[in-house]
C-alpha cells in the first residue's frame, strides 16, 4: 500500500476534529443496549446552553491529565501539551493536505482526492488563553454536553466518555490562567448603537448571531479566501457568546482580542470603551429567539433491492467510519481511535476497513466481543443505533446509552443509513 | 571455453568494482535511491504484495494469494507472528490459502521454484499435505496468541483446523461460539460450521448455518456442499 495512503487512512483523525476541549457522557455507560426508544421524537428543543450556575473549581492538576488524557492536543492547539504527531493529528496533517506539503510525491489523483475528502476539516480552535476569555462553567459543560457554537464549521466537538468530575477538572486546569476582571453590573452601554455598531463593523462576515434580527453579511465559507477561511469557519455564534464570556471579559476581547490570544482570527477594530460597552450590551442583553428545532430526518424504509457489501463500503464505511476503525496490522500498528484507543476511549478493536473486519464486531464496555449487528431493545441494529444517534445529537436531543457515530462528524444522511439496514436485512451479503 | 571462463571471470570483476565505486560514495540514505533520483520511494513492496495477496485471498484466488505471498516474502515459513504485522498478514493469507486448498497449493506457475524453496508448498504428497495443513494450523495459532480474541483468526483458525480429523472437535467448540455471538466472519466460516453440526447428526443446526452461509455468498460455490447436510 502506499505510504501517503496509509497515513490517509489514518487520518482517523478526520473523524474527529473539535470545536473546543473534549465531552463525555455523565455516567459510565452499560454496553449496547438504550434503556429508550432508539429514535426520539422530532423536537422544538434548541442545544443546551450552559445553566448559569456558580462555578466550583475543581483539581486542575488531575485536569491537565485528563487533557492529555482525551488527546485534546490532536485537534487543538494552546492545551499546555505538544501538538500531536502529524499522523494523529487532525487539523495539521488536513492542512498540510490542503498545502500540498502532505504526501508530495503521491499521484496528483490521489492528492485531489485527498484534498476534496479533508477541505472542511482543517481547523480547531485553538484553546489557548481559554481562562481570560471563557467561563469555567460554561467550559465544564460545554465538555459534558457539547452543542454546534460553530455553525459554519463542518465538524464539531465530539461526545467523549467524561464524568462530571473530569469535566470541572479539566475546564479547572483549561481556564487556570485566568485574570481578574472587575465585574460589570449593570452593563453601561447602549444596546442599541450596539447593534448598529454590529452591522457598522461587519461582524456578520464572520459571525452569525442566531436569535436576532438578521445581521446585513453572512458568513460563507466558500467564498472565503485563504487567509479568511479560519476565521470564518471558527468564528462563533454571538448567541453563545453571553454563556461563553463575563461582560468584564466582553469588553476586553473586544478592545484587544489579540493581546489576551495572539493567535486568534479576531481583528481589533479601533473600538472606543463606549463602543465595546454598547456592543456588550447588545450581546449580552438583547432578547434571544429561540432556535428553530431541527427535526430528527425521518428513517427511511428498507430497500426492496439487493444491497451488496461493496455498495455500503463505498457509500458509507469507506467514507467515514474506516478513518477511525481500521486493522492496525495494515496501518503499521495505529488501527485509529475506534480500534485502537483514542480521545480518552480504550481500544475497541472495531474495524470497518474490510467485509471479515465489520463482522468481527468489537469490543464492548464488559469487556466482551460484540456483534454491530446485535439488536437493540427496539429491535435496530447497534450499527444503526449508532448512526441515528448521530442524527439525535445534531438535533440536540442526544441518546444518553448511545454515543453517535460518526464522532463529531455530520451524521450520516437518512440514504446511507437506509442502505446499512437494508444491507443488515438481507443478511449482509458479501 | 577457457576464454570463455576468462571473460565470464573479468565481468564479474568489472561488474564488482562499479558496485564499489557507487556503493563506497553514496550514503545508506542515498544508496536506497536519494541520491540519484528526485522523489522518494512510496511503494513498500512487501505491503504492496500483501495487499494483492489479501485481495486475491477475498476473491478465492487461492494460488493467486500464495503467489504474492511467497514472492515477496519467500521465508515466511521460517517467520513468527509476533516479528511483526506485515508477517502477521502474510501469515493469515497463506495459511488460510493453504487451508482453503486442503493443504495442496500449486503455486508452481505462480512462483518460480528458485523463489518457492520448500517444494512442499505444492502437496503433491500426502505427507505434505498434512504437513501444510499443520503449519497453517500452527501459524493460525500464533497469530491468535498475538491478535488475541479476534474473530478474524478464530474463525479461519477453526476453518483450518476442520480440515484434520483430529481437529474437528477444537474447530466445532470455536465456531459455536462465535455463532452464539454472530460473531463469524465469512462464508467460508459458516460453510465448514454446517458441515461439522452435520458430521454430529444436527441437521437442522447444519441448515441454520448453511442458510446464513447463502445469505452472505449466496451466488458463490462456497456454501454448496455441506456434506450430510
Amino acid at each position: 500500500m502506499m505510504r501517503g495512503g496509509r497515513l490517509l487512512a489514518r487520518l482517523p483523525l478526520l473523524a474527529m476534529v473539535v470545536a473546543l476541549g473534549c465531552k463525555t457522557e455523565r455516567h459510565p455507560v452499560p454496553s449496547p443496549e438504550p434503556s429508550a426508544e432508539v429514535t426520539p421524537p422530532p423536537s422544538a428543543a434548541p442545544p443546551p446552553v450552559a445553566a448559569k450556575v456558580a462555578f466550583v473549581p475543581g483539581d486542575a492538576a488531575h485536569g491537565k491529565k485528563l487533557v492529555e488524557k482525551f488527546e485534546c492536543s490532536r485537534c487543538h492547539m494552546g492545551t499546555g501539551f505538544e501538538p500531536a504527531r502529524l499522523d494523529q493529528n487532525c487539523v495539521t496533517c488536513h492542512q498540510e493536505i490542503m498545502a500540498g506539503t502532505f504526501g508530495r510525491n503521491a499521484p496528483a489523483t490521489e492528492r485531489a482526492r485527498w484534498k476534496k475528502t479533508v477541505a472542511d476539516y482543517q481547523d480547531a480552535p485553538s484553546l489557548a488563553a481559554m481562562g481570560d476569555r471563557l467561563e469555567p462553567e460554561w467550559v465544564m459543560a460545554y465538555i459534558l454536553e457539547p452543542h454546534d457554537v460553530r455553525p459554519t464549521l463542518v465538524p464539531s466537538m465530539p461526545r467523549l466518555d467524561v464524568t462530571e468530575k473530569q469535566a470541572r477538572d479539566m475546564a479547572t486546569y483549561l481556564t487556570a490562567n485566568r485574570k481578574p476582571a472587575k465585574k460589570i453590573s449593570p452593563i453601561k452601554g447602549d444596546a442599541k448603537k450596539g447593534r448598529r455598531l454590529l452591522e457598522d463593523k461587519s461582524c456578520g462576515s464572520c459571525h452569525l448571531f442566531t436569535g436576532v434580527p438578521d445581521l446585513p453579511m453572512k458568513p460563507d465559507p466558500k467564498e472565503a479566501t485563504k487567509e479568511t477561511r479560519a476565521g470564518t469557519v471558527l468564528a462563533p455564534d454571538l448567541r453563545y457568546a453571553r454563556d461563553r464570556y463575563s461582560p468584564a471579559n466582553m469588553v476586553r476581547w473586544l478592545l484587544d482580542p489579540k493581546s489576551i490570544k495572539p493567535d486568534t482570527n479576531m481583528p481589533a477594530h479601533s473600538l472606543t470603551q463606549a463602543d465595546a460597552m454598547s456592543l456588550t450590551a447588545y450581546l449580552v442583553e438583547t432578547k434571544l429567539a429561540p432556535l428553530p428545532p431541527k427535526p430528527i430526518p425521518k428513517r427511511l424504509p428498507v430497500l426492496d433491492r439487493k444491497v451488496k457489501y461493496e455498495e455500503v463500503d463505498e457509500k458509507v464505511f469507506h467514507v467515514t467510519c474506516r478513518h477511525c476503525h481500521a486493522d492496525p496490522d495494515a496501518l503499521m500498528g495505529d488501527g485509529g481511535p475506534g480500534n485502537t484507543g483514542g480521545f480518552g476511549f480504550p481500544p475497541r478493536k472495531l474495524d470497518f476497513s474490510t467485509y471479515r473486519g465489520t463482522m468481527a464486531g468489537y469490543v464492548a464496555k464488559d469487556g466482551e466481543r460484540h456483534s454491530v449487528f446485535e439488536k437493540m431493545k427496539d429491535g435496530t441494529p447497534r450499527l444503526v443505533a449508532s448512526l441515528l444517534a448521530r442524527q439525535a445529537e445534531e438535533a440536540g436531543k442526544p441518546i444518553p446509552d448511545i454515543r453517535g457515530m460518526p464522532l463529531g462528524l455530520p451524521a450520516a444522511t437518512p440514504e446511507q443509513i437506509q442502505i446499512v439496514e437494508t444491507w443488515i436485512a438481507q443478511g449482509r451479503p458479501r | 571455453m577457457k576464454i570463455a571462463k576468462y571473460i565470464g571471470t573479468r565481468a564479474l570483476v568489472v561488474a564488482l568494482g562499479a558496485f564499489a565505486v557507487v556503493g563506497t560514495t553514496t550514503t545508506d540514505a542515498e544508496a536506497c535511491g536519494g541520491a540519484w533520483i528526485d522523489f522518494e520511494m512510496l511503494l513498500d513492496f512487501r505491503d504492496h504484495g500483501i495487499d494483492q495477496a489479501e485481495e486475491a485471498l477475498e476473491e478465492g484466488r487461492y494460488e493467486a494469494a500464495a503467489g504474492y505471498i511467497i514472492r515477496v516474502m519467500p521465508h515466511v515459513r521460517q517467520l513468527k507472528a509476533s516479528s511483526s504485522p506485515e508477517v502477521r498478514r502474510a501469515l493469515r493469507v497463506l495459511s488460510v490459502a493453504t487451508a482453503r486448498s486442503n493443504g495442496q497449493l500449486k503455486i508452481d506457475r505462480e512462483v518460480q521454484s528458485w523463489v518457492m524453496g520448500q517444494k512442499e508448498w505444492m502437496g503433491k504428497k500426502s505427507e505434505d499435505r498434512a504437513n501444510n495443513l499443520e503449519w497453517a494450523i500452527n501459524s493460525l495459532r500464533s497469530i491468535d496468541k498475538v491478535k488475541k480474541d479476534d474473530p478474524v483468526v478464530q474463525t479461519e483458525l477453526a476453518e483450518a483446523l476442520a480440515k484434520v480429523d483430529a481437529h474437528k472437535g477444537e474447530a466445532r467448540e470455536i465456531l459455536e461460539k462465535l455463532a452464539k455471538k454472530d460473531l463469524i466472519v465469512s462464508a467460508e466460516g459458516y460453510a465448514v460450521l454446517a458441515e461439522l453440526r452435520a458430521e454430529k447428526g444436527d441437521s437442522k443446526g447444519s441448515k441454520l448455518a448453511m442458510d446464513q452461509c447463502r445469505k452472505i455468498d449466496g451466488e458463490s460455490t462456497v456454501c454448496g456442499t455441506a456434506r450430510k447436510s
